[in-house]
């Protein structure tokens, strides 16, 4: 059973080598090809998430193989509560994303490959127990996406004066620039603790002070750049308004997610004291995240620009949550990333499905659509609800809990903080209204006679399939929320604060306040964390 | 167990070699003009088997031959199969290539057969003598194929740069050698090392010795085209038949490296106070010139001159590191490097056969044109690049592994570690630039398919084979590497 996840990951891969020797002139064959491998990988992910031990805190579907033992290098996968819920979040998105690529008429073979060597960089880095494949999978995701977007993309002229080959070397330099950065922090991590396990670091190793002080500041803003965080976000809303439906869904919904999950994974608990001293600075960058480009998002005609904006301003509230470094806080980042994760590729969905159409996605150039493409209106209108945060979807579950961690942390600049998160809700709800009502509703074009709705199942399937996680989410939060505070609580914030001392009284893992620490590592002999 | 003749047996492969050169010269008086392409991969099938023959031969780690200025260690059979293996993809390049020349093909074959016997020899020497000689055989043979195309202008141009700064390197190389034999009365590595451990014990290290080792430094310095002596390298990449530019950027690269490691590790390591922060300052100072001047260049070959000036400065960190695993970085990197670069040259040697220009929008739309070398060449870019999941990248993370384990110790290696990760991110550019054109950019209207030889598609398929093999499956070359880099018994 425990290879069933290895599976999981692996299955796109296999399959984007097997569609290597399809021959190009049969593109339905290796549409099928893809669909099938997203398909069975969703339904691994979905069984896994079944047999999942709730009760439990650590890693569990462990299965790996020695890999290159003269760089302690193990090809492990396994999950945990955190990485759990995105591993689901990457099984909706990369299915429902297979599903709606029907629109790519040409050159299929070399999509269908590309997405799915990106589906395994994203899954396997949510999955890996190993820094050396964190860091390998993170950037397979890389390349495949700048070819997607720049071979399948289109970027219709504007004020921003760009083409999409400009968009996505743009995006690749910006990834690459901060993936290095980041491994250059996981090779100081290795080099003070000699092990390359995540496992392990996590449990019982401490990275000296010293070295804690260098290594955080690579680790977070290298991944800090993927999260688009601010100022490092110029890339992402140019990117996703050049890359093709697909692509931006896998971008803005999971790819992106993969910059905040370094962070919680390992920036968090391998480097605590760095991340107590740079919490304060976190919380201010989120700010930034969630004004300033909720602020920029009011001024984009164009629909992919506003949402672009809106994804980055919605990371915003991730790393709020990040930087409370409080059970409460970090899991509603988590759940925000699931959440906003499935949101913003439902939107980008919604988005391609007119634009393939229409060919035009300027706000302002639409008008009445709802009247033509219902089923697509209301995805839409409850995409957008969702989006600003109203009860019922998972984003308003997600969206409190950082909030409460955020005041629950007390210092005045979380307060502050705070306030104007909660103030990003109105302005989010702002813009995506405004966009909402003046393209959906208002008095119909003539000239959109020409639109068809989504009538068939098959075309309504992927749209529906996200709403129903978001809403079954958003009704029943606990189904996440429970197996992600725990993880949360012992693998993360116990390690980094006080605050989930009370979970970890799981003996394997050490306690965090200098005192308790200290008689720990007298009561179990381990001294491994004072190497240096 | 030891070979009957164990001094046979350390140089019958150099010996194989120089045979069959011969033998090509004779069997060009026997066979029609017409069939010069079946010579070339006639030769590359022999140098193909002797490759194969060679993983039977097991190195002899602890004995020297002739005078003890000869060696065949693990090292040494490293490099020569590095280097049989590019030979091999040479002479099928070659051969492709074979047309565009005027006269004198199967000489052609044999010089580059001479050229590699000088490299063979280059990575066992143990003695500043040979070392010399071995060089020598190296550099004028290249002199010769440089500028093989004689009445093409850039081939001459390339040949004449080559010949005027190789001919000044080397003289720099055997005063400094002059030197080193004048201040320490040796020229055997192995002495050399015992009589500088005394040296540095006593404090009695004389200052022309450093002048001397400087002046050697110089010359090797020459061959990997590390700055500041790496002028003449974008020059003669361009200028130079395709074949010849790709040996110069795996062989002649490697030979340079070879060479660097043995004379540092094993001869100079006692004196490694003096020449580290040296190395240092290079390595930084090559990565930025190379990936820097490599942004504007139009020109594929040129723009690979500069790119494998960069490659010279990741290779240069590693050596800076001065630790094992740096050492075994820098012998993984080559073996990956000469399956990139062989892959993109031939590529490139395939497709300038239908476009007729070396010019990178030339290669618009070749993803479409011809899959195949479209597919090549831009694998062989992003594995330049580093990107996963392609040997380049594993290449590159040992390398950034070794640097960051030594800044444990010396914090100035974070410097070091920063300019590499901000190379990686500038060279990602412009291996881009050659990407956009092969995927995002479409072909002119009257460009057709290009067809691809046989044994050329069989060459690319066991290049990009082993650039992704190595790339997710790095363990035998990475073992084979350290293995081959413990002879030198750094920490």
């Amino acid at each position: 059973m425990e290879f069933f996840l290895t599976t999981a990951v692996l299955l796109p891969l296999a399959a984007a080598f097997l569609a290597f020797l399809f021959p190009a002139r049969k593109p339905g064959a290796i549409r099928a090809l893809a669909i099938f491998a997203t398909g069975v990988s969703l339904l691994l992910i979905l069984y896994i998430f079944s047999q999942f031990d709730r009760t439990q805190s650590g890693y569990q579907f462990v299965h790996g193989i020695e890999w290159l033992p003269s760089l302690g290098i193990n090809l492990k996968f396994g999950v945990d509560g955190i990485s759990m819920t995105l591993l689901l979040l990457v099984g909706f998105v990369s299915f429902a994303g297979t599903l709606i690529s029907s629109e790519i008429h040409e050159r299929q073979k070399e999509y269908y490959i590309l997405f799915l060597a990106l589906t395994t960089g994203i899954s396997g880095t949510f999955c890996t127990m190993d820094l050396f494949f964190f860091y390998f999978f993170y950037e397979l995701a890389v390349i495949p996406m700048y070819l997607l977007i720049g071979m399948y993309g289109s970027l219709p002229p504007g004020k921003h004066g760009r083409t999409k080959e400009y968009a996505t070397m743009k995006l690749t330099l910006y990834l690459t620039a901060g993936a290095v950065l980041a491994l250059i922090g996981l090779l100081m991590i290795y080099y003070s603790t000699g092990t390359m396990d995540i496992q392990k670091l996590q449990r019982n190793i401490w990275v000296s002070t010293n070295m804690q002080m260098r290594a955080f500041p690579c680790l977070l803003f290298g991944f800090g750049f993927l999260a688009s965080m601010w100022p490092f976000h110029t890339w992402s809303p140019l990117g996703y308004a050049a890359a093709p439906t697909a692509a931006s869904m896998m971008h803005a919904g999971v790819l992106k997610k993969l910059g905040a999950y370094g962070i919680i994974r390992l920036a968090l608990p391998l480097l605590p004291e760095g991340a107590r001293h740079w919490a304060d600075l976190i919380a201010i960058l989120a700010c930034f995240n969630i004004l300033y480009a909720g602020w920029a998002a009011l001024t984009q005609k164009d629909w992919k620009f506003v949402i672009g904006y809106s994804s980055v301003s919605h990371m915003g509230y991730v790393l709020l949550g990040i930087a409370t470094l409080n059970v409460v806080g970090v899991s509603g980042a988590v759940l925000l990333m699931f959440a906003h994760g499935v949101m913003a590729a439902l939107t980008f969905a919604l988005i391609g499905f007119f634009y393939h159409q229409t060919h035009n996605r300027f706000v302002p150039d639409l008008s009445g659509l709802a009247r033509k493409i219902p089923f697509i209106g209301v995805c839409m209108v409850m995409a957008v609800m969702a989006s600003s945060g109203l009860p019922g979807f998972a984003n308003f579950v997600s969206e409190v809990m950082v909030f409460i961690g955020a005041w629950k942390q007390g210092s005045t600049v979380f307060r502050v903080a705070t306030i104007c998160a909660v103030w990003g809700i109105v302005v989010t709800a702002t813009y995506l209204l405004w966009a909402v009502r003046t393209s959906f509703f208002g008095p119909f074009d003539e000239k959109w006679n020409m639109l068809k709705d989504a009538t068939t199942f098959r075309q309504k399937f992927p749209y529906a399939l996200l709403l129903a996680v978001l809403l079954v989410v958003g009704f029943w939060p606990r189904l996440l929320t429970d197996v992600i505070q725990k993880s949360v609580a012992v693998s993360v914030v116990s390690r980094v604060t006080s605050d989930g001392e009370e979970a970890s009284r799981d003996k394997n893992v050490a306690p965090t306040s200098p005192v308790t620490r200290a008689a720990w590592v007298n009561a179990t002999g381990n001294r491994e964390s004072t190497r240096r | 167990m030891n070979p009957p003749l164990p001094s046979f047996y350390a140089i019958h492969l150099e010996c194989l070699l120089v045979v069959w050169g011969i033998l090509l010269l004779l069997v060009d008086a026997f066979i029609p003009v017409k069939d010069k392409r079946t010579i070339g991969y006639m030769a590359a099938g022999f140098v193909a088997a002797a490759l194969l023959y060679s993983f039977t031969l097991h190195p002899l780690n602890d004995v020297t031959f002739f005078h003890g200025m000869y060696r065949f260690d693990a090292f040494a059979l490293y490099f020569k199969r590095l280097f049989l293996l590019a030979l091999t993809m040479v002479l099928v390049m070659a051969a492709e290539f074979s047309d565009r020349m005027e006269s004198g093909v199967p000489e052609f074959y044999a010089l580059l057969m001479f050229c590699a016997v000088g490299m063979l020899i280059l990575a066992s020497v143990n003695d500043f003598i040979l070392l010399f000689v071995a060089l020598e055989l190296v550099t004028i043979t290249f002199y010769i194929l440089a500028s093989y195309l004689r009445r093409q202008v850039p081939s001459l141009e390339a040949g004449t740069k080559y010949l005027i700064l190789g001919a000044l390197s080397s003289g720099f190389n055997v005063y400094g050698i002059a030197y080193i034999f004048g201040t320490t009365g040796t020229t055997n590595f192995d002495k050399l090392a015992e009589i500088l451990r005394a040296a540095t014990a006593s404090g009695t290290l004389a200052p022309p010795f450093v002048f001397g080792m400087l002046l050697v430094l110089t010359g090797i310095g020459f061959k990997i085209a590390s700055v500041p002596f790496q002028i003449w390298a974008p020059d003669v990449y361009q200028g130079a038949p395709t074949p010849v530019t790709a040996f110069l950027a795996v062989g002649s690269k490697a030979a340079g490296f070879a060479l660097l490691l043995r004379v540092l590790f094993a001869g100079l390591l006692p004196v490694r106070s003096t020449w580290t922060m040296l190395l240092f300052v290079l390595a930084a100072a090559t990565l930025l010139y190379g990936n820097l001047g490599a942004i504007p260049q139009r020109n594929i070959k040129r723009l690979l001159g500069y790119s494998s000036i960069g490659h010279a400065g990741y290779m240069l960190m590693g050596i800076a590191a001065v630790n094992a695993l740096g050492a075994g970085a820098v012998l993984f990197y080559l073996g990956q490097y000469a399956f990139t670069v062989l892959c993109a040259f031939l590529a490139i040697v395939a497709a300038t056969k239908a476009t007729g220009s070396d010019e990178i929008p030339s290669f618009s739309g070749l993803g479409k044109r011809s899959p195949i070398l479209g597919l090549a060449l831009f694998l062989s870019m992003m594995s330049l690049a580093g990107i996963p999941p392609l040997s380049g990248f594993f290449g590159k993370f040992q390398l950034f592994a070794a640097v960051i384990q030594r800044a444990a110790t010396d914090w100035h290696y974070y410097i070091l570690a920063g300019i590499g990760a901000a190379a990686v991110v500038i060279s990602l550019y412009f291996y881009l630039g050659v990407g956009r054109a092969i995927y995002l950019q479409e072909a002119a209207a009257e460009a057709g398919p290009i067809a691809v030889s046989k044994p050329m598609r069989a060459a690319l398929y066991v290049c990009m084979a082993a650039m992704i093999g190595l790339g997710i499956y790095q363990r035998p070359l990475v073992e084979a590497a350290i293995k081959a880099a413990n002879v030198f018994g750094l920490r």
